[in-house]
């Protein structure tokens, strides 16, 4: 399988105070192939936000090196990426379909697709701050998902809406993310893990803890916060 | 993302910025004039009305001085914020970090048109008659621009290295406030070296007195006075550039994880 992605002994520290630096993770080895869904599992605070990040090429890695398939896009799938209350959907929709990478015409065109997908009628050209929770997700997911990258980092948004909602999201995002692209999914949702993804890695303690079959790895996890799977 | 792109977004943040901004005051876009406006008039209130200034038509020399002074100064502090105002767009993207503060000196070129169209008519409504020399407002509003580019984006980095930046750039503005004859006129130094000396260390200074020749007297500004403007513009500008080429990551690092 060709690797989209791959890092190789990726480490990343922070600065906490002026002279303190603390590890986030190290030592990190991961390949990623076309068409594979990873999950990554961890406690909060293990770094898999930050995990993400490097992926995304949103930070570089403090030593160790991360390297894309040429061509390759890479991002994260994020709800409502840019959006500001003040406008309409329409308008955020546009607004967010450009910082996805798309041209203005491929903006302007799927625009029709994303108000077709959130079902939330001539609130589409309301602003969005006299949206509920549910009509912003909504938009929200229907807009991530003009997402065009190859590799897709998905950290835990998944779940939104209302139970109507969140199966045609589900259903949307499977459709989507079938054939050869790729996706790394930060989840803590063991349905979900095991049902979209070939391979998970469990990261524990700054360190990749353990890796194979999401129900192997699931089973770690839950041994490692002291809970039966 | 290609320069096509990059434009479109640039300006579509900026635009949507404004339209976003004007829904939240009853008198929306109307600010854009109004706010400078009253800058003017608390000044001309203080500097002619109360202290009696002695500058012939005051009200036009303040208002040239002024108008071009908020464009700078509200644009440069606006850029200081523009990676901290964007943070959390940061952390989800991996868009070129210098996008932000010009995003934020865009929007001010968008209400500086309105604000210079404004100007125009009033002076005109003051008797002053256009002439070709009113032309050179093109390339002054350019190298404003370009200044403002120049002083946005360097800020920006230097707030994102350290919020207390953000303060001195406040202070530097208020600074050159006082410094760059927007009140009192540039030509009233008596001693020429001080005055060129000041002109030369100043490029907004200089931008202004180019302004009011050519607005109120018709006149073309001296080549080398654009010149000046040009090589002080170019030489923030590019180290700008530089940094930002170089700095990508760090900048997303040193802001995000803040």
């Amino acid at each position: 399988m060709t690797a989209l992605l791959t890092l190789t002994d990726v480490s990343m520290h922070f600065s906490r105070e002026a002279d303190s630096r603390y590890a986030v993770f190290g030592g990190i080895n991961l390949k990623v192939g076309a068409g594979e869904c990873v999950a990554l599992i961890g406690r909060n605070g293990s770094g898999k936000s930050t995990l993400l990040r490097v992926m995304a090429k949103i930070f570089a890695p403090t030593s160790g090196s991360v390297s894309w398939a040429p061509g390759v896009a890479v991002s994260l799938l994020t709800l409502g990426l840019g959006f500001r209350p003040d406008l309409s959907g329409r308008d955020n929709a546009y607004l967010s379909c450009l910082l996805l990478g798309l041209s203005r015409d491929e903006a302007t065109q799927s625009l029709s697709q994303i108000e077709a997908f959130c079902d939330i009628g001539t609130f589409f050209d309301e602003p969005v701050r006299s949206y509920s929770a549910g009509m912003r997700a909504r938009l929200g997911f229907g807009t991530a998902l003009m997402n065009r990258s190859q590799v897709i980092l998905i950290d835990e948004t998944l779940s939104v809406g209302d139970q109507q909602f969140r199966e045609k999201a589900r259903e949307a995002l499977e459709r989507e993310l079938a054939g050869d692209r790729s996706v790394v999914l930060v989840s803590h949702a063991e349905q979900q893990v095991q049902r979209l993804c070939q391979r998970a890695v469990l990261l524990e303690n700054g360190v990749i803890a353990a890796e194979g079959s999401p129900d192997d790895v699931l089973a770690e996890y839950a041994a490692t916060i002291g809970k039966t799977p | 993302m290609t320069l096509s792109q990059t434009v479109t977004l640039v300006d579509t943040l900026a635009r949507f910025h404004l339209k976003g901004e004007s829904r939240q005051y009853f008198l929306g876009y109307l600010w854009w004039v109004l706010e400078p406006l009253l800058y003017v008039g608390v000044f001309y209130l203080v500097f002619d009305v109360l202290l009696g200034s002695r500058q012939p038509d005051f009200l036009y020399f303040l208002m040239v001085g002024k108008l071009t002074f908020i464009w700078f100064s509200k644009s440069v502090n606006q850029a200081a914020g523009s990676l901290e105002a964007n943070k959390g767009l940061m952390a989800q993207t991996n868009l070129r970090k210098e996008l932000f503060p010009l995003a934020v000196i865009h929007q001010g070129v968008y209400r500086q048109l309105a604000v210079f169209g404004f100007l125009i008519c009033f002076l005109l409504m003051g008797g002053y008659l256009p002439s070709v020399a009113w032309l050179w407002l093109i390339p002054l509003a350019l190298l404003q621009a370009m200044l403002i580019a120049g002083c946005g984006l360097l800020a920006a980095l230097l707030v994102s290295l350290r919020r207390d930046f953000r303060l001195v750039i406040q202070l530097g503005t208020v600074f050159l406030l006082f410094m760059s004859g927007i009140f009192w006129d540039l030509n009233a130094i008596a001693d020429a070296r001080l005055r060129d000396g000041l002109l030369v260390l100043n490029p907004l200074a200089n931008l202004i007195d180019c302004y009011r020749q050519v607005l109120m007297l018709g006149e073309a500004p001296k080549a080398i006075r654009l010149i000046w403007l040009l090589g002080e513009s170019l030489l923030l500008l590019i180290p700008a550039w530089v940094a930002y080429d170089r700095l990508q990551f760090w900048i997303a690092r040193q802001v995000v994880t803040r």
